[in-house]
C-alpha cells in the first residue's frame, strides 16, 4: 500500500512502476529502476504493459471502446495476442474483476463501480504479474468502492502483486504486505500493523441557532436527455444548516445540486431560493480553473462578488499558502481539489453547495474543510454536501437526504454511517 | 451489418446521387436512403438528422431561388434596384435549387448509416490492417466528445455561479478556455491510458471477426451491381441527364437505372428477412 498526504509523490511513484515516468512524462530520472526484471528506465511504457497493469484514478477518461469486451481486449491487441485467444483472455480477465456479466455491454451504460472494474479487467487481461492502482476508489460510491477493493484483493488470492495507493487504508491494512508512505518526494516503509487510522474530523461547537427557510424545492421533476431524474422531490434548507446528499452513483445527487443552484432548470415543479451568491463546487471541479495562479482563481471570485475579504484568508484555512502562485493545474489531484474550494467558498456566500468536496483530498485538508464549512455555516450560510465521505457527513450534517432512483428520503443521522 | 458492407452501399449511393442531374434517380436515392436509415435505428434517433437535413435542403434550395434570376417561367420579379435580391423570380431556378437540396440532401443520408447504424468500433474494425492504429486512435478520440460537451456544461454552469455573464465574444474565453484545457488533459490521460496497456508495441490483432455474412455479400453484390449499371447507363445515355434552363422540361427516365436504383434498397430487404 501506498499512503501520503496530497502532492506528496504518491502518483509520480506509482507511474515509476510501468515507466509512465519518465517515458510518458518526461522530466529528470536518477538512481535506477527493476521492476519484474526488467530495467524501467530502458523500457518503454508500451512493453512494460505486458507485465505491469495500471489501473487509474477516473473511469471515464481510460476507455478506448465504447463495448465492455472490445475495451478489455484493447490491450490484448496491442500486444498482438492471436485472434482465437483474445475472446478467452477477456472473459478470464472480467471473471477475475468480478464483471463476467457485463459482456456486450455499453460502456456510457455503466456505474462509476462497474467502469473501474472494466478497466481492472482490461488491466488483467494482459496477464500481468504486477497490478498498479492509483486511488481507484476515490471517484466511487461504498458500494463501488467495496466492488474494486474486493477485486483487487483477489488478485493478491491468485498469487499476482497490487501496489494500491488510496487515502482510505482502513479497509485494506489488514491484507497488506507493506505500507510506504510518501510525503515530499521521501518515502519510508512502515508497518502495517502499528499503522492507526487519522482520527476522524471532530463535530465544530455551533455558534450560531437555524436561521429561516434559504431554498426549497416542490414536486420538483427534473432530467436531460429525455430522461427523468429527479421524480416529484419535496425538499428545503434553512439558512445556518448543513444538508448532505448521499446514496449510490447515478442517484441523483448532482442533478439536485444543479437544480438548486439555479443552473438546470426543473421539468415540473418549482424551486425557489434567498437571495445573494451560490457558492458551487462541481463534481469535477478542474473544470474551474482557468486563472495564472491560486491566487488569481480567489481573487477571480472575490472581485465578481465585490467582497473585500482578502485572498489570503481562505488559502491559509485551506493550506494553499505555499502554493498560493502557482498554475492550479500543476497541482497534484488532491491540491486542485483544495484549489477549487478555494475558487468557489471566499467572502460570505449565502448558499453554499459542494459536489464530492473531499474527492482525492488527505484527512489533514478534509479538517480543515470540515472548519471552513462550519465558519460558513454559523455567518448563516446554507449548506448542501453531495458526499460519500462518512466522516465529513458525521463532522458536519444536520440532516441526511438519501437520493436514489431520483427521489428523496431523510435519514436518521446513526442510519447514514 | 458489417461496416464494408455499409461502406459499399454508401459509396453505390454516392456515387448515383453525385453522377446525374436526373432529379427522378437523386429522388430515389433520396428514399433508399431514408427507408435504410428507418429500418436500421428507431425513428427517435434519426428524427433529429431528418430535420437537419429538411432544414439544408430547404435552405439550399431557397438560396438558389433567391440568387439565380434564370428561366423563361417568370413567378413574380422585385424591382432590379433592390441588391442581390431584385430581379426575375423563376419556376426553373425553383426547381433546380429544390434538386440541390435533394441531392445535399440524399448525401448526408447516404453517409449517415456509418453514425446512426454502426458503433465506432466497428467503422474503425473495417479499415484495412495498415490504418489500423489510426483507427483506434479516432476511436478514442470519438469517446472524448461526450466528454467535452459534459465539460462545457459544467464550465459554464460553474462560471456563470462565480459571477460570469455572457457579455460578448471576450467574455466566452472564460468559459471556452477551461474547456479547451479540460479536453487537452482529457486526451492525455487517455493517451496515458493507452500507452499503459501497449499501445503502439507492434503488431496489433483484433478481436473483432472481420468476415462477411451472408447477407453482408449480399448487399456488397447488390451495390455494386447497382453502381456498375448505374455507370453503364449514364455512359450509354439511358440515364440522361437533366436541365432546367432555360424552360422547365421533365426528365426522362429508363428502366435500367431505376433497377439500379431500386438494389439500393436490399439493406432494408436485409434487415425484413432477419426479424
Amino acid at each position: 500500500m501506498v499512503a501520503g498526504p496530497s502532492g506528496g509523490g504518491k502518483s509520480t511513484l506509482l507511474r515509476v512502476f510501468n515507466g509512465l515516468v519518465p517515458h510518458f512524462h518526461g522530466g529528470r530520472i536518477g538512481g535506477s529502476a527493476e521492476v519484474m526484471g526488467l530495467n524501467v528506465i530502458a523500457t518503454p511504457t508500451r512493453k512494460m504493459a505486458r507485465h505491469v497493469g495500471f489501473v487509474f484514478q477516473d473511469p471515464e477518461l481510460q476507455t478506448v471502446y465504447n463495448v465492455v469486451d472490445r475495451e478489455v481486449a484493447f490491450g490484448v491487441e496491442n500486444a498482438g495476442v492471436p485472434r482465437r485467444q483474445i475472446s478467452g483472455r477477456v472473459e478470464e480477465a472480467l471473471h477475475a474483476a468480478g464483471v463476467a456479466a457485463l459482456v456486450g455491454r455499453a460502456v456510457r451504460t455503466l456505474s462509476g463501480g462497474e467502469r473501474q472494474r472494466v478497466a481492472l479487467a482490461s488491466a488483467l487481461a494482459m496477464r500481468p504479474s504486477l497490478v498498479v492502482l492509483d486511488e481507484p476508489t476515490s471517484q466511487l460510491d461504498p458500494d463501488g468502492a467495496q466492488m474494486v477493493l474486493a477485486a483487487a484483493t483477489n488478485l493478491v488470492d491468485e498469487g499476482r502483486s497490487v501496489i494500491i495507493s488510496e487515502h482510505r487504508l482502513e479497509n485494506l491494512l489488514r491484507r497488506a504486505g507493506g505500507l510506504f508512505l510518501v510525503d515530499r518526494g521521501i518515502v519510508n516503509a512502515c508497518d502495517p500493523s502499528a499503522w492507526s487510522p487519522p482520527a476522524a474530523p471532530v463535530r465544530p461547537a455551533r455558534s450560531a441557532a437555524l436561521g429561516a427557510e434559504a431554498w426549497s424545492l416542490q414536486r420538483v421533476s427534473a432530467g436531460f436527455d429525455g430522461r427523468l431524474v429527479l421524480d416529484g422531490v419535496d425538499l428545503s434548507g434553512r439558512s445556518g444548516e448543513v444538508v448532505a446528499l448521499t446514496g449510490p452513483n447515478g442517484g441523483g445527487k448532482t442533478t439536485l445540486l444543479r437544480v438548486i443552484a439555479g443552473s438546470l432548470a426543473p421539468l415540473f415543479g418549482s424551486v425557489w431560493r434567498r437571495r445573494g451568491r451560490v457558492a458551487y463546487l462541481p463534481q469535477n471541479p478542474t473544470v474551474l480553473l482557468h486563472q495564472p495562479t491560486v491566487r488569481a482563481e480567489v481573487s477571480f471570485t472575490l472581485d465578481r462578488s465585490g467582497e473585500a475579504e482578502p485572498p489570503g484568508t481562505i488559502l491559509e484555512e485551506l493550506g494553499l499558502l505555499p502554493v498560493a502562485d502557482r498554475y492550479p493545474r500543476d497541482l497534484s489531484c488532491g491540491e486542485r481539489q483544495r484549489a477549487a474550494l478555494a475558487a468557489v467558498l471566499p467572502g460570505v456566500p449565502a448558499l453554499v453547495l459542494l459536489d464530492e468536496p473531499t474527492r482525492g483530498i488527505d484527512s489533514s485538508a478534509r479538517d480543515a474543510l470540515v472548519a471552513l464549512v462550519a465558519r460558513l455555516r454559523d455567518r448563516g450560510a446554507s449548506v448542501v454536501l453531495a458526499t460519500h465521505d462518512d466522516d465529513l457527513r458525521n463532522a458536519l450534517a444536520d440532516r441526511v437526504i438519501n437520493v436514489r432512483d431520483g427521489k428523496v428520503s431523510e435519514m436518521a443521522l446513526a442510519a447514514s454511517t | 451489418m458489417n461496416a464494408r458492407a455499409v461502406a459499399a452501399w454508401s459509396a453505390c449511393c454516392l456515387f448515383v446521387n453525385l453522377s446525374t442531374t436526373n432529379p427522378v434517380y437523386k429522388v430515389m436515392v433520396l428514399a433508399a436512403a431514408v427507408s435504410v436509415l428507418a429500418a436500421g435505428a428507431r425513428l427517435r434517433r434519426i428524427r433529429a438528422l431528418l430535420v437537419a437535413v429538411l432544414f439544408i435542403g430547404t435552405f439550399a434550395a431557397l438560396l438558389n431561388f433567391v440568387s439565380a434570376h434564370l428561366g423563361a417561367t417568370v413567378l413574380f420579379a422585385l424591382p432590379a434596384q433592390i441588391p442581390a435580391l431584385g430581379g426575375p423570380y423563376t419556376l426553373e431556378a425553383m426547381v433546380f435549387g429544390a434538386v440541390g437540396g435533394i441531392t445535399i440532401a440524399a448525401a448526408i443520408l447516404s453517409a449517415a448509416p456509418f453514425s446512426l447504424l454502426l458503433d465506432s468500433h466497428e467503422v474503425m474494425d473495417a479499415l484495412p490492417a495498415p490504418l489500423s492504429r489510426t483507427g483506434v486512435a479516432i476511436a478514442a478520440s470519438l469517446n472524448l466528445v461526450p466528454a467535452v460537451a459534459t465539460s462545457f456544461i459544467q464550465v459554464t454552469d460553474a462560471q456563470r455561479l462565480r459571477g460570469w455573464k455572457p457579455r460578448g465574444p471576450r467574455s466566452w474565453m472564460e468559459v471556452v478556455v477551461p474547456v479547451v484545457l479540460t479536453s487537452v488533459e482529457g486526451s492525455i490521460q487517455l493517451a496515458e491510458s493507452m500507452e499503459a496497456r501497449g499501445f503502439g508495441s507492434g503488431a496489433r490483432t483484433t478481436m473483432a471477426a472481420h468476415a462477411l455474412r451472408g447477407s453482408d455479400w449480399l448487399v456488397v453484390a447488390a451495390s455494386g451491381v447497382a453502381l456498375t449499371a448505374f455507370a453503364v447507363a449514364h455512359a450509354t445515355g439511358w440515364a440522361a441527364d437533366w436541365f432546367p434552363y432555360p424552360t422547365l422540361t421533365l426528365p426522362t427516365i429508363h428502366p435500367v437505372p431505376i433497377a439500379a436504383c431500386l438494389l439500393l434498397l436490399t439493406p432494408v430487404l436485409v434487415w425484413r428477412l432477419r426479424r
